[in-house]
């Protein structure tokens, strides 16, 4: 078991090493660089040469990211280019919104979703189902922005109840949690929408198994039936959807935060794209992948707990 | 799936005959798409008496059986009379795996059980009466040690542990009448007669059994009363002595057929059977209630000439071996320990041993499927990699391994001669089209026509689907072939084809090894040399001829039921 947790951690470090590698290569392709970003309407040819030099920018490409990935193991993650601060304190400064929005959607997401599989399922075939599945599929298929811009137009610009965005209220997001309200509400409508859906197939196949026949038969409730017997074999795959979802929110929802002007990841990660800030993306993409590596063994832990035969091969 | 034909007491108008039965089924007719499954059939089951229900397998035993508990296949019609009294049925399927939930301990469903009768305890004295009462119906079931087998899950456990569970959960229900599935399949005859004598204390108790099963031993130590069932039909009843002693119907006679239904023509041995009698010592079973009458069945004849003379002694080195493998699950104690034995070229070994033996664990480590282990598997003296994903081509092909659940070993959407075809270009790299015929030939020496072949697994019966299987194994041209309780499961009649199949195996001289894992005595006289589990560790090797007529272990013994037998605890 623990031999298995170290395997998948080295694995993990390798795929975000990869990640990293080629996030770098990416950036050096983009056509400029942090010098031109920097020079900005004025685009001296001498003054952008001395702004290389000064950023140390004229060295070549395998040296600079050796020299990055020297500090790396020493815990620094180097200067951004663009603010001369270091990646820590914008990672730091954009996380805090980003833990808030992502701890926020998750709180209530489970319970929803689960409650709606749940409730889908039992009553499977029935027009109880068939309005759970078409207003969850219909609200899968509306992307963020749409649903924001909606949410946005309506609550916020016709009704006046929620601020629209979060411009002139700081990064201290949880001193005015009217804020808060749609952003969250946008975050939780599609995790919801396919949480539900995963739960409601997974617990009609258990609902239909022999070993909830003999439960039933043997006259232990209905409820306890559904919740302690059928949905734990629903878990495992509500489990890795869960984690999906916890990654994406952890790891920017750029177009969320852009939409209600949200100090986050997200932006940060797109500033620095903008700016040629090789440092700080470089940065955020070992942060994003060592969260995905840890969400998704924590849900194949879960997995394995819950589907304990499919684990044995593992 | 539920229907209301299942009246209840209240509704019961002919009380005069009903007055000592708990359960009652008249003209019973059940049509899925216009097919009749069960036709006319009627039985009564009283309390502390055992109705059995005998037939090949898809006679229409299960549908009458699950009618007592109001059950019915999907989309069925339903005509005639069910009547059960008062109090809950239990069930103890054939596949006891199947009602076991796999994602909770075994101890889940059985504490929800106990709960329905702790109820009117007060709030804190439940658990503790709950837990005791799950302990109790555990040992009731034969698992002593309970408490451990509660936190283990379901895949964790034997089959004939799971069935022991799946029994324990109808006793902690306290039915007034059981439906016992099959109950013999898949178990050892130790275990065999084990269950024979709980179903026994169960009906002892005043509990009605309607037993359905093909084990015509079981049926003979256990039934008061029997009905013999062919295509939906009963077409013989009436009490076990009588029908055993003076079968009229020629499809009783026919499936009285061999001695208990199993041996063969060819492979019969002189061994005397004393199904009635367990050996005395406190390894068996109490005896049943309804001591069975020492019926004259006809002895097979003893062995002419145990097959072929094969060097057994001085052999050519083994193909497969494995030295001193101890193997475990994942936080469980060993379930083999220091196991070490070697099966040459050619030759036929039978591991036998009662269910949670380690039998299978045994051939899952020889083949690859269970890497949890220490030791070594040596394939013509070089180790075998652990795990089936280390092995190359090669090594795959010369270890092939045939399972019990035959269905389940088949993807149930292809056609099954895809499947069988698909070995040969694996693990041979044989072209797709000159594997089909290969697989076409093969299929139809053991009697499966082209058009059986190319159904899908559904369209083929349980003894066809494990013939496919043995060729399928036998298109990798493996050195050694592992059959995993291959018989067990299938009625009489198929099981003689399938054992016939595999004496023509051990009988071909570039044939290749067969390791068979079997508790049925009658596979195992099949076999050259013999190995017997027990508890994890081999307790007796050697020629087969010995350890079955001169057994020298006490557990050999015991399971051989030898006379004079004591049993080791």
């Amino acid at each position: 078991m623990n031999r298995w947790i170290a395997r998948r951690l080295l694995l993990g470090l390798a795929q975000t090493a990869g990640v990293v590698l080629l996030v770098f290569a990416l950036t050096e392709a983009l056509p400029g660089d942090a010098a031109v970003a920097l020079a900005g309407d004025d685009p001296d040819p001498a003054r952008i040469a001395a702004i290389r030099e000064a950023l140390h920018l004229d060295r070549p490409a395998h040296e600079r990211l050796a020299d990055w990935a020297a500090g790396l193991l020493h815990g620094d993650l180097g200067v951004s280019l663009a603010s001369g601060r270091p990646v820590t304190d914008a990672l730091a400064a954009g996380s805090g919104p980003t833990l808030l929005l992502a701890a926020l959607t998750l709180v209530p997401l489970v319970p929803l979703g689960v409650g709606l599989g749940v409730l889908a399922a039992r009553h499977e075939g029935g027009p109880v189902d068939r309005a759970v599945s078409a207003v969850t599929l219909a609200v899968y298929a509306m992307p963020e922005f749409a649903l924001g811009i909606l949410l946005v137009t309506v609550l916020a610009l016709r009704l006046d109840w929620l601020p629209p965005t979060a411009v002139g209220y700081g990064t201290d997001l949880l001193a005015h949690p009217a804020v808060l309200v749609l952003p969250v509400l946008v975050l939780l409508s599609r995790p919801v929408c396919s949480l539900g859906r995963l739960v409601r197939a997974g617990m009609t196949e258990a609902l239909a198994s022999p070993y909830v026949a003999q439960a039933r038969r043997y006259g232990v409730p209905g409820a306890r039936v559904r919740w302690a017997h059928a949905l734990p074999n629903a878990v495992a795959p509500a489990a890795q959807q869960l984690a999906r979802t916890a990654d994406w929110l952890l790891c920017g929802v750029v177009v969320v935060e852009a939409l209600f002007a949200i100090p986050g990841l997200g932006t940060v990660l797109v500033d620095a794209v903008a700016a040629r800030d090789v440092p700080v993306v470089q940065g955020l993409a070992v942060v994003f992948g060592l969260v995905a590596v840890v969400l998704n063994l924590g849900a194949d832990l879960v997995a394995r707990r819950f589907a304990p035969r499919a684990g044995v091969a593992a | 799936m539920r229907s209301p034909k299942r009246a209840d007491a209240e509704t019961g108008t002919e009380g005069g005959a009903r007055a000592d039965a708990v359960a009652e089924i008249r003209d019973l007719r059940v049509e899925i798409g216009g097919r009749a499954v069960v036709d006319g059939v009627g039985l009564t089951v009283r309390p502390g008496r055992v109705t059995a229900l005998v037939g090949a397998s898809g006679s229409g035993k299960t549908t009458t059986g699950l009618a007592l508990l109001g059950e019915y296949p999907d989309g069925a019609r339903v005509t005639g009379d069910v009547w059960v009294a008062e109090g809950p049925v239990g069930y103890v399927p054939q596949h006891p795996a199947s009602v076991l939930n796999p994602a909770r301990r075994v101890g889940a469903l059985l504490t929800d059980i106990a709960r329905t009768g702790t109820a009117d305890l007060p709030r804190r004295a439940r658990r503790a009466a709950g837990r005791a009462r799950v302990l109790a119906a555990l040992e009731a079931a034969r698992l002593p040690d309970g408490a451990e087998v509660l936190t283990r899950y379901p895949h964790q456990l034997s089959g004939g542990q799971q069935q022991r569970v799946v029994l324990a959960q109808a006793l902690l229900l306290g039915a007034r009448t059981v439906v016992a599935d099959e109950p013999t399949t898949g178990l050892d005859a130790l275990t065999r007669r084990r269950v024979a004598g709980e179903l026994a204390a169960v009906a002892r108790r005043g509990v009605a059994v309607l037993l359905l099963s093909h084990d015509l031993d079981l049926v003979r130590d256990l039934a008061d009363e029997v009905l013999v069932m062919r295509a939906g039909r009963v077409v013989e009843s009436g009490p076990a002595e009588e029908l055993w002693l003076r079968p009229r119907h020629p499809w009783t006679r026919e499936l009285l057929g061999g001695p208990g239904g199993t041996a063969d023509g060819g492979q019969e041995r002189g061994r005397p059977r004393t199904p009635a009698v367990p050996a005395p010592g406190p390894v068996t079973a109490p005896l049943p209630v309804t001591v069975p009458l020492p019926v004259a069945v006809p002895l097979p004849a003893p062995d002419p000439a145990p097959a072929p003379a094969r060097d057994t002694v001085e052999g050519p080195a083994p193909v497969l071996e494995a030295r001193a493998v101890t193997a475990r699950h994942r936080g469980t104690p060993a379930l083999l320990r220091d196991a070490s034995l070697s099966v040459r070229a050619g030759e036929c070994l039978a591991v036998v041993g009662r269910s949670g033996g380690g039998k299978t664990t045994l051939a899952r480590c020889l083949a690859g499927l269970h890497s949890r282990y220490e030791g070594q598997v040596l394939l013509d003296g070089a180790p075998l990699p652990r795990s089936l994903r280390r092995r190359d081509r090669a090594q795959l092909a010369a270890v092939q391994y045939v399972f019990q659940d035959a269905r389940a070993a088949f993807d149930a959407y292809r056609p099954v001669l895809d499947q069988v075809a698909r070995t040969a270009v694996r693990l041979r790299g044989v072209r797709p089209g000159a594997a089909e015929e290969e697989a076409v030939a093969a299929l139809g020496r053991v009697g499966l026509s082209e058009g059986t072949a190319r159904r899908r697994p559904g369209g083929l019966s349980g003894g066809e689907l494990q013939r496919a299987a043995l060729v399928r194994a036998l298109l990798a041209r493996p050195r050694v072939l592992i059959c995993d309780e291959v018989t067990s499961g299938l009625d009489s009649v198929t099981r003689r084809g399938v054992l016939r199949l595999l004496a023509d195996l051990a009988r071909e001289p570039a044939g290749p090894a067969l390791v068979l894992i079997t508790h049925d005595l009658d596979t195992a006289a099949l076999a050259d040399r013999i190995a017997v589990l027990d508890a994890g560790a081999i307790v007796e090797q050697g020629p087969a001829a010995e350890a079955l007529t001169a057994p020298r272990h006490p557990f050999t013994r015991a399971l051989t039921g030898s006379p004079g037998a004591h049993g080791p605890r």
